[in-house]
């Protein structure tokens, strides 16, 4: 099998940059910006406590909520995305439509949009709690994303699989899931590593309505205190922390299935 | 032919140049630009025709004329609209603001200019008639607001901070949270005057704190605190906040 030559690499996205061995200047750079950011988080707690210290009190369950809301709005994305991937190469004219629809449309909005929307319209309908509301806006807006990534990721994969497959006797459902989408995940898997770390940065924007997460308790904190200033430094660094955390993780795992057997 | 219109020409820019001095001629005195959040009827809002009203805004104005200054008015999120006067955005805030001792430690006030208390909104089918009568359940209040810090000294129940007060409304309204706290005659706009919530809560209780709002100037700006205690006076003495608050139908 000569897979290796048609083998695409999609990389493009808002998320941040993974560091891969083969960049070192990225690695480096990794390297400063997190070890300084945890550096100078320490170091402004330790010798001005006030504020600094208060506010890394102030908001630890604001960071779990960023957790939930990212977590659960990237495993309803992935769902939606599959669903949607597949249904934008179908040949079903139903299905296919139905699924290019919502990527058009979703695509078309802005998320801060769609979080207002989706979070009032659900409240008229269902008495749904805010985090939740939070969850399916999110989802609902990167499952579109997500689509597109899982049609490129199937698309990518040479055409003699599928037909090697079928002239093996496989149905069209076994082709799909015994040879495209095992070969597909190793492509999709940086872009979607990518959009998780998007997601957990745009999860900061359902502070808007209300949804006690990271950048909430922290606006809380400075309105009250008035230490804009210092308080922004250090939720702008916890930010950093975490997203430079997982595009570490997401570096590895890229390695790992990159590695061909 | 062609000179005379050059000349025509020039004619027309000079006049233009004129008027224009003019018309700027007699506004004397100095403009401040003043920050308001205006999310906060019947206090200051922006009205049908996008310009912000309310009665914060008529009193300003008062205050301007009897001082002899010009304002520009700046809608602002509430949530920073501290940080933008400190950083020299704009001169002064006029914006429903509490005069605490936490903000005074920070910025400066003007003397009050008017009494105002936090009051609690609840569905109609509630049945408690204060805050820790609804321990176990969410309240709402605007991020940063005296309300909000009500809410917060009761043990038992949750706060939950919105950037706008209308946002912890239409909350209430989907069910989301038991309880609005914010100032009365919001609270009275909002519960009371709209149609699509009037039907749906009530004002519950007294106003259950006893506050003084001030306009908000940088720290140590004593120049513009003077001017606008200046302002202020006049108002009082000549009586038009009565005015003003009949206007806006405050009590």
């Amino acid at each position: 099998m000569t897979t290796e030559a048609k083998k695409q690499i999609i990389d493009v996205g808002d998320g941040a940059a993974i560091p891969r061995k083969s960049d070192r200047g990225l690695f480096t750079a990794w390297r400063i910006a997190f070890f300084g950011a945890i550096g100078t988080l320490t170091y402004l707690a330790y010798t001005k406590p006030d504020p600094y210290l208060n506010i890394l009190k102030f908001v630890p369950d604001g960071i779990m909520v960023t957790f939930q809301v990212t977590l659960g709005a990237i495993v309803l994305a992935i769902v939606l995305g599959l669903i949607t991937g597949l249904g934008r190469i179908s040949k079903n004219r139903l299905f296919n439509g139905a699924a290019s629809l919502y990527v058009e449309i979703i695509r078309g909005i802005p998320l801060l949009v769609q979080i207002f929307y989706i979070y009032y319209a659900l409240g008229r309908i269902v008495k749904v709690p805010a985090i939740l509301s939070a969850i399916i806006a999110m989802a609902v807006c990167y499952g579109a994303y997500m689509g597109e990534v899982v049609r490129a990721g199937i698309e990518s994969i040479a055409k003699g699989q599928r037909e090697a497959a079928l002239s093996l006797g496989m149905n069209g459902r076994q082709t799909m899931i015994h040879v495209i989408l095992p070969q597909a995940v190793k492509v999709i898997l940086p872009p979607v590593g990518n959009e998780f770390i998007a997601l957990l940065k745009d999860s900061s924007l359902v502070s808007i309505i209300a949804v006690a997460d990271l950048l909430r308790r922290g606006r809380e904190f400075a309105s009250e205190s008035f230490t804009y200033f210092e308080t922004y430094t250090v939720i702008a660094l916890i930010y950093l922390i975490i997203t430079l955390f997982f595009s570490k993780i997401i570096g590895v795992m890229e390695e790992r299935v990159s590695v061909n057997k | 032919m062609k000179a005379i219109r050059i000349m025509a020409a020039v004619l027309t820019l000079g006049f233009c140049f004129a008027s224009a001095a003019l018309a700027a001629a007699p506004a004397k005195g100095k403009t401040v630009t003043v920050a308001s959040d205006a999310t906060w009827p019947p206090m200051e809002f922006v009205d049908a025709n996008k310009k912000i009203v309310g009665f914060d805004i008529d009193f300003m104005n008062a205050v301007a004329k009897e001082a002899g200054f010009q304002v520009a008015f700046k809608n602002t999120a509430w949530d920073g609209i501290f940080a933008g006067v400190e950083a020299g955005q704009y001169d002064a805030i006029i914006s429903s603001v509490t005069i605490t001792e936490e903000r005074k430690a920070k910025y400066d006030f003007t003397t009050p200019y008017i009494n105002i208390g936090q009051i609690l909104v609840v569905p109609k089918a509630e049945k408690g008639t204060k805050i820790a009568d609804l321990k176990g359940k969410k309240i709402g209040a605007q991020i940063g607001t005296t309300g909000a810090m009500e809410v917060k000294k009761v043990a038992g129940v949750e706060l939950k901070t919105y950037d706008e007060v209308g946002l912890a409304f239409e909350d209430m309204a989907a069910g989301r949270i038991a309880g609005v706290v914010c100032d009365e005659p919001t609270a009275v706009t909002y519960a009371l005057q709209k149609k699509e919530y009037s039907s749906k809560f009530k004002i519950v209780g007294k106003p259950f704190t006893k506050e003084a709002y001030g306009i908000v100037v940088k720290k140590g700006n004593k120049e513009l605190v003077d001017l606008l205690n200046k302002g202020i006076a006049a108002v009082q003495k000549k009586k038009i906040d009565a005015q003003i608050k009949k206007k806006w139908q405050l009590k």
